[in-house]
């Protein structure tokens, strides 16, 4: 679980002002699954992400709650309008109180 | 719930560790107390296990569900060969102007025993109304998008997906 919080963001190579950007974005990390025992369901304090924050210069562009019926190692796709040059943040938040945050920069070509 | 043995010798230390990961074993329930702030993971915490009409009643209570086939496209295979990771990307035609935007984006799967997938919240800076992620699917299922538009107005559009192996597990 080394790689766990590893974030990996990928946006076209060229981008121009006012461009609507499609952005892809993966972490690695478990999103532990309910276990069962006898058909139970096992009460612990399950390591999954359950808040995703996109931030553009500051700003709040896109949240997600997710749940654990989101696959291991979760991709999101999104777009977001480029209107300045600046930096797009992603900060993924778990279960465990992990927080981890990947950046881009924003330039314009 | 099962005890399990570990916790017979409680000492403050493992009482301690035991209340910080939602009482497995012996603090047993749900936490009230101030452990339950870091044990958002526990069952109590998850959403819980539902028909999807349950879900769809919960999240949205009995307000008017539009038919959105027209406006919404759901973007995923028609079959998927792993349940497990299924990539799903839902379009909701919209001008997304900060009077005239969407403002939620739920990915509910019919046939999972937590029905609700996400839920994202857009902002009109997003320019258009896509988000898209990888999934998790029990079986062969409808997966439905809603849309919630700034005005409150929900809009809803279906598909079906046959999976082959299911990737929930639990």
């Amino acid at each position: 679980m080394a790689d766990i919080g590893k974030i990996r963001i990928r946006v076209p190579s060229s981008i121009k002002q006012g461009d609507v950007v499609r952005v892809r974005t993966l972490v690695i990390h478990p999103m532990e699954i309910v276990q069962r025992r006898d058909g139970k369901p096992v009460d612990k304090n399950y390591q999954f992400i359950n808040r995703v924050v996109v931030t553009y210069n500051g700003r709040e562009i896109l949240a997600a709650d997710t749940t654990q019926s989101v696959s291991e190692n979760p991709f999101f796709t999104f777009t977001f309008r480029a209107t300045e040059p600046g930096t797009l943040k992603i900060a993924f938040l778990d279960t465990h109180g992990g927080k981890y945050e990947g950046t881009v920069d924003i330039k314009f070509s | 719930m099962e005890k399990t043995s570990s916790t017979s010798r409680i000492t403050r230390r493992t009482l301690l560790r035991a209340l910080a990961v939602a009482g497995l074993g012996g603090a047993a329930g749900p936490l009230l107390g101030p452990g339950a702030i870091t044990a958002q993971g526990t069952l109590g915490a998850l959403q819980p296990e539902e028909k999807v009409e349950a879900t769809m009643k919960r999240l949205f209570g009995g307000r008017p569900i539009k038919d959105g086939s027209g406006a919404i496209k759901i973007d995923m295979p028609l079959i998927a060969e792993n349940g497990a990771v299924v990539p799903i990307t839902v379009e909701v035609q919209s001008p997304m102007t900060p009077t005239n935007y969407v403002k939620h984006i739920y990915i509910i799967s019919d046939k999972n025993r937590r029905p609700m997938n996400a839920r994202f919240t857009l902002t009109p800076a997003m320019g258009t109304a896509l988000v898209g992620a990888n999934v998790r699917l029990g079986e062969t299922t409808d997966v439905r998008a809603v849309a919630e538009l700034s005005d409150g107005s929900l809009l809803m559009a279906k598909r079906e997906v046959k999976v082959t192996v299911g990737g929930c597990g639990g």
